[in-house]
């Protein structure tokens, strides 16, 4: 065998020093490494992050109505589907899926996180100075109106990854968050605010069957007050994501709806024609009519109106089957468009033209799907009879949520 | 025995020890590194010591005295020379490859008796022992021998070089004689048939676009499958660049390397056999060899190729308008109802497949001179896909050095730079994507006028055509490789590396766009860089007189950065080119700055008894700075056997000469995302251009690598003198701690799902190569092989949960299933003339392929004419049709026209139409929205493919004067297709969406090539 024996000291050396070279190397790698980009959460606990917390609840808010919108649309029957996007053509069957709400889900309860634990946070770090802040009202506003928003369209309420509960939960919370806003709105006299959260409450209060108090706050804010959730052609996840569905492509259509043949002022649409043939939507096969509501990507969609405030009242009088209060109330807020006055000649008149009013005042403003759900329950209007009338628990947050096993 | 003296030096016996070692030979074990047995006989054993004794002391006393070593390498059975045959003298770091002449020389040996050592890809090793003499050049020439598994090559590994013989895992080299018959254009495509064990799933049809690489199968859900990429020592980003917004596809910086450059390639598969890469190895290694400096003067090679592309078959068998690619007029162009449509834009030959031209071109030059050997390459392609746009060019050039600065040190230096443009057709799911809107007919989304009436729907799809996308790519790789061995026993070995990848991917709606008239533009400026350390040390010594002790310790550090700016502009002023400034909206859309370090150690000891046995145990210590805060360095261990059964003096070598066992169990991990373990907010504009904070990463401090545990075993075996070869290995992987993205209940306000340590996935497989060489008659020679691979996932644990991979494309990760499986509806009664059966939840096939099947063969003919074909069937994957789905529901997809028809007619009362129509048919063209689904349209992505074929002719020296060697080539690739797949093709994904889970949503399918080539040597 050819051992070649070698000398020990020096080779040993050697090794040792090799061993000693990589033991250096090693031991100086610092695996210490600082990313830009995302903030830690720790960054936001100081004053100066507050603004931007704030405005991150308008945004979330608005990014959530503004993806919804479409859907909310298709199931309610304001839009008919012209496109080629699977969970759409459901929703426009009348068929609203867990699997197809992932992303609505997900959108409308980040809104609600978002306002909600910004607030406590805002709490910590502003401490007694909470209550002068010029944004704590702003905050108490968005968690209201993420609460309404969820309340009227999702069939169960699920906060913070508990357990299933009665959607109107959500009613309850915007009720006690909109009391909050108003009052702090009132201490800082912030009147927009103030009337915001008023028309706000007046519609959860009038959800929770509390119509008096609901007329009461409704009675307060004027007929052309208007409180908006923002949108913006600044960047592309600020986009109202109707306009984009129906300006940039052709994925829902007036056609085919009831305003069509039941024209009205306040529901802008036109057709749309290449040469003298209706253009088609996305799908290549139904008429496409735009809708005109909405003109720019960055156009705002109406959280709270006074002349939804003046429906409410109305809605109030019929419920105590005043239908002569109910039609003066629907017909100032027709004045303020303006349009013609209407008559009733009963309280199921009375009842018809104010569920079309509502109709056409909160056209494409994510509202409609609620009304008709909750009128169905109570047998005033049948339209949704046999199809989805809110949106169920997705089937992410069933898998996640070991509340709901 | 026989001695030769020559210019003073003796020359010993020659000594071949490879396979075909008669039986009872006994060999010995050596210290030295590449050193295996040099089986003296008693005769030689002893002149050998007794010239040791002589000269050793003579070339002592004369201090550093030196001589030389030359020779000339040739084929036993043609007598043709033997290029880049690698020569080496154990225990030195002198080594030099063969020329064109098959010749080698060695300088600068010092006097005393060497061990000499040729080995080549595909021949059996030998070895030589010499005495070099005070300024004598000792002339060694080597016979070598044929052998389809051969045992006394070398691999490399994480620690250095490795004896086959040694190592316990399977390793395949793919060698540059193996692929550049096959017209191969890069890496990914060399990868195609040519090892077991190796995935390679092509993406696209477009020109240029990068596809998916997978060793053994996926084994994490999260972190990437991809293996690891070294050239020349070198780590380089294996991933692709990002996908452009409307093309859907991406490009691989893999495939910068050309394939032209390329010695050869060694696949290592799975953790067991990586487990000292560390952290991100569980996926593999491929390791590319360029071509290095070769001995003699300058040798040139110059390579010209031109052909051109066209499309064969795609699509549903049935449409013979081939989604109205191929027809786009005539009678056929109709929809489900036969209403007949027009697109005035169609081409005048009525058809929007064309021809594109192919052209590629390399010159290199190898040789050695003043102590210095180089390689030096440029390379030059320009390929047009099959429609009016669609176009890879690109170019680069390769220098590498080497040399020895001092006798114990030699210096390895490789440079690289490649420039790579492409443009592509927008694709897949995209608004504008070309085959979207032409395969849908009147429901294209590029609707006008011109047609022959106004009542016919009118596209004009050509419009689709004055977009643009386009990728920009700089690669440029360096690296150095200093190896140092100041005692024979002792190496230590350096590398440092940089990589870096710079993309500029642009897409532009011009102005006057039809689906966006006042514009729009899209850029993405995204660079990617990877600086690699590499230390490795190797102590070699023998333990008394049956051991061998091999101990090695070293380190790797890696320092991974990207840089990426999505930017965007809308509504330009005017015509014109856009710059990002033309339009009146401009935003910074997205902006990814990232930095990972990953450190780490090894050890490791082989373990050598009598050179048989070998076993080898190694430790890999890993810190990574994407590991959470409370997880801290990470231990990965490794143990494996070899055993050369025929060595032994029982085994029966007469038939079978070569038989080795081996088997090993390893770990290796994947580190989690930069942002993984942290709880993050992202800042975002709202409320009309205000600062603002949206929910981020949940994160998870206790956030560690998912760890693959890989258990293999299997064999090497050759016989009939190395005509038969077979390599069979089974493995079983198993990935603990599987980083998931764990969906936590979206009420909580964290709506991006946060990865954590909860999964166990399960690969176990196997890989079986057959190779066989033949010569039927004195004129021919024939060398067939046929590879087999078998990887079966499962999903073990996933802590109850169903991962959802893309909803849309109906993707999950389950329990018990494959990963990822198409979970969603079934028919359960597809062939009944009824009604459709529905499981709603069902699982309807794994993803990717689990049986790959690769037969291919080699017949040379008059030692001149050889033809080479490459095939492959893939079966058991299953791939999502959306093709079919949407333009089902758009009453648009051909194979539904019957059913559809007969749908309608049963809707107004006629139900005897359905008498015809099976459920799923009805499930699958069903007219109402409600009653179709995704899951009907999941489809088998069995196919076999005719990868490539070719007939190359070595031209007589006299049709090519001057040259050494003159090869005439034609080739063609993807001629054939067999698959009952009727989507776009079996192999296609839309890659924006996922590249985990596949879909094929309006993908442009690949192409045929053929090409003529000439290579000639001077």
């Amino acid at each position: 065998m050819t051992t070649i024996r070698i000398s020990s000291s020096r080779q040993r050396r050697i090794a040792a020093l090799s061993a000693l070279v990589l033991g250096g190397a090693i031991s100086s790698c610092k695996l210490d490494v600082t990313n830009p980009g995302p903030l830690l959460d720790s960054d936001l606990n100081t004053t100066s992050a507050i603004p931007a917390l704030v405005n991150g609840m308008g945004g979330d808010l608005s990014n959530a109505i503004g993806s919804y919108i479409t859907r909310g649309a298709l199931a309610g029957l304001e839009l008919v589907h012209s496109g080629n996007f699977a969970a759409e053509k459901q929703f426009n069957a009348g068929v609203i899926r867990p699997e197809d709400v992932g992303g609505d889900w997900a959108r409308m309860h980040t809104a609600r996180y978002v306002a909600e634990n910004g607030i406590e946070r805002m709490k910590t770090v502003l401490g007694t100075s909470f209550e002068a802040n010029a944004n704590a009202p702003r905050a108490y506003l968005y968690a209201g109106f993420a609460n309404r928003f969820l309340g009227e369209n999702v069939c169960n309420a699920v906060i913070d990854g508990g357990a299933s509960q009665p959607s109107a939960v959500h009613f309850v919370r915007a009720e006690s968050l909109f009391t909050r806003a108003l009052t702090l709105a009132r201490a800082q006299n912030n009147v927009p605010f103030a009337n915001a959260a008023l028309a706000g409450r007046a519609t959860v209060l009038a959800w929770q069957g509390k119509w008096s108090a609901a007329d009461a706050d409704a009675a307060l804010v004027p007929a052309t007050f208007r409180h908006n959730a923002l949108f913006s052609i600044n960047t592309t996840r600020e986009n109202l994501d109707l306009a984009v569905q129906t300006i940039s492509r052709r994925e829902v259509t007036v056609w085919n709806t009831v305003w069509v043949t039941d024209r009205d002022a306040r529901v802008l649409y036109d057709t749309v024609k290449t040469g003298a043939a209706i253009t088609k939507g996305q799908d290549g096969a139904t008429n496409f009519f735009r809708q005109k509501k909405y003109l720019t990507l960055g156009d705002p969609v109406a959280l709270a109106k006074g002349t939804e405030m003046l429906l409410i009242r109305a809605e109030a009088a019929l419920r105590g089957n005043d239908f002569v209060s109910a039609m003066s109330f629907i017909n100032q807020e027709r004045a303020t468009y303006p349009l013609a006055a209407l008559t009733a000649t009963s309280v199921s008149d009375a009842w018809t033209i104010l569920q079309r009013e509502r109709g056409a005042v909160l056209w494409l403003e994510g509202r409609r799907l609620w009304d008709l759900r909750r009128w169905l329950d109570e047998g005033r209007n049948l339209s949704l009879k046999g199809r989805s009338t809110c949106m169920p628990i997705s089937a992410e947050e069933a898998a996640g949520n070991i509340n709901l096993r | 025995m026989r001695g030769d003296l020559n210019y003073g030096v003796i020359v010993l016996p020659n000594i071949d020890v490879a396979c075909s070692a008669p039986a009872g030979h006994r060999r010995r074990p050596s210290p030295f590194t590449d050193l295996p047995v040099h089986p003296l006989n008693p005769r030689s054993r002893w002149l050998y010591i007794a010239l040791t004794v002589c000269v050793l002391p003579l070339s002592t006393a004369i201090g550093q005295s030196t001589g030389t070593i030359s020779g000339r390498v040739i084929d036993a059975d043609n007598t043709q020379a033997i290029v880049a045959a690698q020569v080496i003298v154990a225990g030195t770091p002198l080594g030099r490859a063969t020329g064109e002449d098959g010749r080698y020389l060695l300088a600068n040996v010092s006097v005393g008796p060497h061990i000499v050592t040729v080995r080549r890809i595909g021949y059996a090793q030998q070895t030589r022992s010499v005495v070099v003499t005070v300024n004598g050049n000792a002339v060694v020439d080597f016979v070598l021998n044929k052998s389809s598994v051969s045992l006394t090559g070398v691999v490399v590994t994480a620690t250095g070089e490795e004896r086959k013989k040694e190592v316990g895992n399977a390793v395949t080299t793919v060698d540059a004689s193996q692929f550049e018959r096959g017209a191969v254009a890069n890496t990914q495509q060399i990868l195609q048939g040519r090892s077991t064990g190796v995935t390679v799933l092509g993406n696209s049809g477009q020109p240029g676009a990068g596809g998916t690489i997978r060793l053994r199968g996926v084994n994490s859900i999260t972190q990437g499958n991809r293996p690891l990429i070294y050239v020349d020592g070198v780590r380089i980003f294996n991933g692709n660049t990002p996908t452009g917004v409307s093309s859907r596809q991406s490009v691989s910086p893999l495939n910068d390397i050309a394939a032209a450059d390329i010695e050869r390639i060694e696949v290592v598969k799975g953790p067991a056999a990586t487990t000292l890469y560390g952290t991100e190895a569980s996926g593999g290694v491929i390791q590319i060899f360029t071509k290095r400096g070769r001995e003699g003067p300058a040798a040139w090679t110059l390579e010209a190729a031109g052909g051109f592309n066209s499309m064969g078959r795609f699509g549903p068998p049935s449409d013979a308008t081939g989604l109205f690619l191929k027809q786009c007029r005539g009678p056929l162009v109709v929809d489900a109802a036969g209403v007949a449509f027009e697109d005035p834009t169609c081409p005048a030959s009525g058809s929007w497949l064309q021809k594109g031209a192919v052209s590629r071109y390399s010159l290199g030059v190898r040789g050695s001179g003043s102590g210095i050997s180089y390689a030096i390459s440029g390379n030059f392609e320009n390929e047009y896909g099959v429609l009016r746009v669609g176009n890879n060019k690109t170019g680069g050039i390769r220098a590498n050095i080497g040399f020895a600065p001092r006798k114990n040190i030699t210096l390895a230096l490789n440079t690289s730079y490649q420039r790579r443009g492409t443009a592509m057709i927008s694709d897949g799911n995209s608004a504008d994507a070309f085959l979207l809107n032409v395969s849908r007919g009147p429901g294209s989304n590029f609707k006008g006028s011109g047609c022959s009436t106004t009542t016919v729907t009118c596209v004009l799809n050509d419009t689709i055509f004055s977009k643009s996308n386009t990728i920009a790519n700089d690669h440029f790789v360096t690296g150095g490789t200093a190896t140092w061995t100041p005692i024979e026993q002792l190496s230590n070995r350096v590398s440092v590396g940089f990589d870096y990848n710079n993309s500029d991917i642009r897409t532009i709606n011009p102005f006057g766009y039809l689906r966006t008239p006042t514009g729009q533009y899209f850029q993405t400026l995204w660079n990617r860089s990877l600086i690699s350390v590499d230390y490795a040390s190797t102590w070699k010594q023998s333990i008394g007189k049956r051991f061998t002790s091999s101990t090695s310790i070293g380190g790797q550090l890696f320092d991974s950065r990207l840089n990426s700016t999505d930017l965007q502009t809308d509504n330009f002023a005017g015509p014109g080119t856009p710059t990002l400034i033309s339009g009146s909206l401009r935003q910074i859309t997205d902006v990814s700055a990232q930095r990972v370090i990953n450190a780490g150690f090894f050890g490791q000891e082989v373990l050598g008894w009598r050179d048989k046995l070998f076993v080898t145990a190694g430790l890999r210590i890993d810190g990574n700075s994407a590991f959470g805060k409370s997880f801290g360095l990470q231990k990965y261990p490794k143990l494996s056997m070899s055993y050369v059964l025929s060595d032994e003096s029982f085994w029966p070598a007469t038939f079978i000469e070569t038989f080795k066992l081996r088997a090993a169990v390893g770990e290796a991990g994947k580190a989690p995302g930069a942002f993984d373990a942290t709880r993050t907010w992202n800042p975002v504009a709202a409320e009309g251009g205000l600062a603002a904070f949206t929910p981020g990463q949940i994160g998870n401090p206790n956030l560690g690598p998912e760890r693959t545990r890989e258990t293999e075993a299997g064999f090497d075996a050759s016989a009939f003198n190395g005509r038969v070869g077979v390599v069979f290995t089974y493995f079983k992987q198993r990935t603990s701690d599987a980083i998931i993205n764990v969906s936590y209940p979206p009420s909580q306000g964290f709506s991006n799902n946060q990865a954590e340590n909860i999964g166990l996935l399960q690969n176990t497989g196997l890989e079986l190569q057959l190779t066989g060489t033949m010569h039927p008659v004195r004129w021919a020679e024939l060398e067939a092989r046929l590879q087999f691979t078998q990887v079966r996932s499962k999903a073990i644990d996933l802590g109850g949960q169903v991962i959802t991979i893309d909803a849309l494309s109906r993707s999950y990760v389950k329990e018990g299933l494959p990963a990822p499986a198409y979970i969603g509806r079934m028919v359960t009664n597809p062939s009944a003339f009824a009604a459709p059966v529905v499981d709603s939840n069902a699982f309807i096939g794994a993803t990717f392929p689990d049986r790959i099947i690769n037969p291919s063969l080699s017949l040379t003919l008059f030692r001149r004419l050889t033809i080479d074909a490459v095939g492959e069937i893939q079966r058991g994957g299953h791939l999502l049709n959306a093709i079919g789905y949407q333009n089902a529901g758009l009453k648009i997809w051909q194979p539904c026209f019957a059913a559809q028809a007969a749908l309608s007619a049963a809707a107004v009362g006629n139900a005897a139409a359905l008498a015809n129509v099976n459920a799923l048919d009805r499930a699958r063209c069903a007219l109402g929205a409600t009653d179709r689904d995704y899951s009907y349209f999941v489809e088998s992505a069995d196919f076999f493919k005719l990868r490539s074929i070719s007939a190359s002719y070595d031209l007589p020296k006299q049709f090519a004067p001057g040259a050494r060697k003159t090869t005439v080539q034609l080739t063609g690739r993807n001629l054939f297709a067999s698959t009952k797949y009727t989507g776009s093709d079996p192999e296609v994904a839309d890659q924006r969406t996922s590249t985990f889970s596949r879909r094929d949503y309006y993908v442009f399918p690949p192409y045929r090539t053929f090409l003529f080539s000439v290579r000639t040597s001077f």
